[in-house]
């Protein structure tokens, strides 16, 4: 099975049917997360050129803001759009319908109250100040509880399926799905509940950051990739026979990686040589994937803006794979580490990789749901414009910063003036790029909420072919 | 693969080695780092923060100061620090068993700051000068100010606060009224003054010093 199969119609509707409401909740939820989380991130982004900006309002200063906003997009729009695109697509690769509903959304309001309690605990001060765990101690069983419900369902839908074989997608969001409840109680208890001592704490922060990413984020996009690349071009995966070994390699090799983000800190240096044999292994199933992927991929007409979401994340997951390398050489982190780099290397794999996916996924899925295409054309043309845009200006601009930030750091003679002032004309970029990036947000925002509002059966060719209705939006597939 | 059991399992055995192989490893090796005790002058580095220091740890961590600072000194060979005067040394894991959280840090959008207090200028003046109105002595500097960590009140003739801010010019307050930090600007101001790994322990010298002639700074 070298591309996903294919329920009959009808079941795929009723199959569609039952994932309706929880999946448009999860998805409504990470579109407003979106909006909040970009906000913010502009907010912490325009501060660095222009440092009076809110300073005066304690919950909006720098070392508050980013933070928060950084949590706002990973455990509000990225578990949200996850947990959604997740549930849909395990419900239909599975050929099973989700049952009892309700309860998804009654979870995934808890989910939501927890991520707000927690941003809202990161600007008022209660924050941590650990990376990605800055949320206060409080909210923590409140997310563990309503992501075990939801993850529960995921799991529960794979199991009970109806199907004789497996699919790449499966794997993978089961790798993700599964790794997540793991990484975030091991990482509690040894910060929080039973603490370890000195730079042990930043070990373990490590690890969990990596690991969040690259087993929980990555992942996901990737579920998305192999799945929709296939059905919308109606071909089968290129050299599909390797892709379990990619997905047992990369799951297992990321897994080690963590430690070298801590290359020439105050920890063992086993760690952080372990990270980059990790990350030089990685090298394995980025090529195997890249070959599964973008050889489904060649030569094909993309005129879906799926397809085309998905190539910008799959550039992202290349990119990033590759910076994580870097990053790890002694050679390379001499100069990039501490820099503008390191946190390009985050935000494409959190950005650039995960949420393009997500924008992908969502163009595809939300019609089947509702019934209808999406309002506007024009609006979805300029959410992929204006990302796009933003991609390739926030990736150089940060690329390029951080590399001069570097050399500058490393010039002892040049001053943290001299330092700020070479930069702000690059923080003035990223900022710009940002802004781009939050046109494209409003752009899906308002076509989403309008379209769950609207009533207009597509009608004909007005549209492009995969917001065709259903069940004529079904590419026939291969 | 047909079987969930597989990939469950094999999920489950792949986080379980990496918990087992990193972190419980680091831990068994050297979680239970402890204080050393010198033969000369009988005190157990490194020195435990005072009770206010501990709280300024406190605001550090709510105002998200880790966000642009590291706190951490690499190596000789390994980028600028030591030229650039962020320390004596190397930092040592074993520096920074004496607070309770602590935050490496991973953005020099600012200067490093494990061993600020080092640092001939810096003194409690320069630090609450630097959170009230970062230009006041760094000038261009994209370092936040802290205004709400400062009470800007009215001077009661005769009874100006010890700590208000000696402040003239353009960041001065208006005339009568004086800037005195707050309880937790004071607290602050303690831990980044507790900030000072100079003790060099001779154990951590021998481990990580390479064999390559030593370097001395002048200080
Ligand atoms: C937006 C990033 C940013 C944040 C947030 C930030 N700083 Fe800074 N900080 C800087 C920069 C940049 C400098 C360098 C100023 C200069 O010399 O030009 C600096 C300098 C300093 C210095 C002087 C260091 C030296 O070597 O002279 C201290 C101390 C300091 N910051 C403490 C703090 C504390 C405490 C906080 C949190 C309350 C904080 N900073 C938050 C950017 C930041």
């Amino acid at each position: 099975m070298n591309s996903p199969a294919q329920p009959n119609r009808s079941e795929q509707m009723e199959i569609d049917a039952s994932a309706k409401w929880p999946v448009l909740v999860l998805f409504g939820s990470a579109v407003v997360w979106l909006i909040l989380g970009g906000a913010l991130q502009l907010i912490a982004a325009i501060q660095l050129h222009t440092p009076s900006f809110l300073a005066d309002c304690e919950w909006f200063t720098h070392g508050r803001v980013a933070p928060a906003a950084q949590n706002a997009l990973v455990y509000g729009w990225g578990f949200n759009s996850a947990l959604g695109f997740g549930l849909w697509l395990m419900a239909r690769l599975s050929f099973a319908s989700l049952r009892h509903g309700g309860w998804l959304i009654v979870a995934a309001k808890f989910w939501n109250l927890g991520v707000l309690l927690g941003v809202a605990g990161i600007m008022t001060g209660a924050s941590t100040s650990f990376e990605l765990l800055e949320m206060p101690r409080f909210v923590t069983l409140l997310l563990l509880g309503s992501y075990g419900l939801m993850g529960a369902w995921l799991v529960t839908t794979f199991t009970l399926r109806n199907t004789e074989n497996t699919y790449a997608s499966q794997w993978y969001l089961f790798g993700a799905v599964f790794s997540f409840p793991w990484l975030y109680t091991l990482a509690q208890v040894m910060l929080f509940t039973a603490p370890v001592r000195g730079t042990l704490q930043a070990v373990v922060d490590a690890w969990y950051v990596s690991g969040l990413y690259g087993l929980g984020f990555v992942p996901v996009a990737l579920a998305a990739a192999y799945y929709f690349l296939p059905k919308i071009l109606g071909r089968p995966v290129a050299n599909y026979y390797l892709a379990p070994t990619a997905f047992w390699w990369l799951f297992f090799a990321t897994a080690f990686t963590g430690g070298s983000r801590l290359i020439g800190g105050p920890v063992p240096a086993w760690l952080a040589t372990t990270g980059a044999v990790a990350n030089f292994f990685l090298i394995v199933p980025v090529v195997i994937i890249a070959l599964n992927l973008f050889g489904t991929l060649r030569g094909a007409a993309t005129g879906s803006v799926t397809v085309r979401f998905i190539r910008w994340s799959l550039f992202a997951f290349l990119a990033a794979s590759l910076l994580n390398f870097a990053l790890s050489l002694r050679g390379f982190a001499i100069t990039a580490q501490f820099t503008l780099i390191t946190a390009l290397r985050d935000w494409l794999l959190l950005y650039g990789c995960f949420s393009t996916a997500m924008f992908g996924a969502a163009y595809f899925i939300v019609p089947r749901l509702t019934g209808h295409a999406w309002r506007s054309s024009a609006l979805i043309t300029a959410h992929l414009g204006a990302t796009a845009l933003g991609l390739l200006l926030i990736t150089a601009t940060l690329g390029w910063a951080g590399w001069e930030q570097g050399r500058m750091l490393n010039h002892a003679a040049t001053s943290f003036t001299d330092i700020t002032k070479a930069l702000t004309p690059w923080f003035t970029a990223y900022s710009v790029g940002l802004m781009l990036l939050t046109i494209g947000h409003l752009a899906f925002f308002v076509n989403f909420f309008w379209s769950l509002g609207a009533r207009c059966p597509v009608t004909g060719d007005a549209t492009p072919a995969v917001f065709r209705a259903p069940p004529a939006m079904e590419v026939p597939s291969a | 693969m047909k079987n969930g059991l597989t990939i469950f399992a094999g999920i489950f055995a792949i986080v379980a080695a990496s918990w087992a192989g990193l972190l419980l490893t680091a831990h068994r090796q050297y979680g239970g780092l402890a204080q050393y005790v010198d033969a000369l002058d009988g005190n157990a580095y490194p020195l435990p923060l005072s009770g206010l220091a501990d709280q300024g740890r406190l605001v550090y961590e709510d105002l998200g100061c880790a966000t642009c600072h590291t706190q951490q000194v690499r190596r000789a060979d390994f980028g600028a620090d030591l030229d650039r005067k962020w320390g004596e040394r190397q930092s040592y894991a074993r520096d920074y068993i004496r607070e309770k959280t602590v935050h490496l840090g991973d953005s020099r959008l600012g200067p490093d700051l494990r061993n600020v207090a080092a640092r001939g200028y810096v003194d409690g003046t320069f630090l609450y000068k630097l959170l009230y109105a970062p230009h006041s002595v760094a000038p261009g500097t994209n370092m936040p100010a802290y205004p709400f960590l400062f009470d800007v009140r009215r001077v009661n003739p005769g009874q100006a606060s010890p700590l208000a801010l000696p402040f003239t010019g353009r960041f001065a307050p208006p005339a009568g009224s004086e800037v005195v930090p707050t309880r937790r600007a004071v607290a602050l101001a303690a831990y980044l003054l507790s900030l000072k790994d100079t003790y060099d322990y001779p154990v951590e010298r021998a481990k990580n010093t390479p064999p390559a002639p030593e370097k001395k700074g002048e200080h």
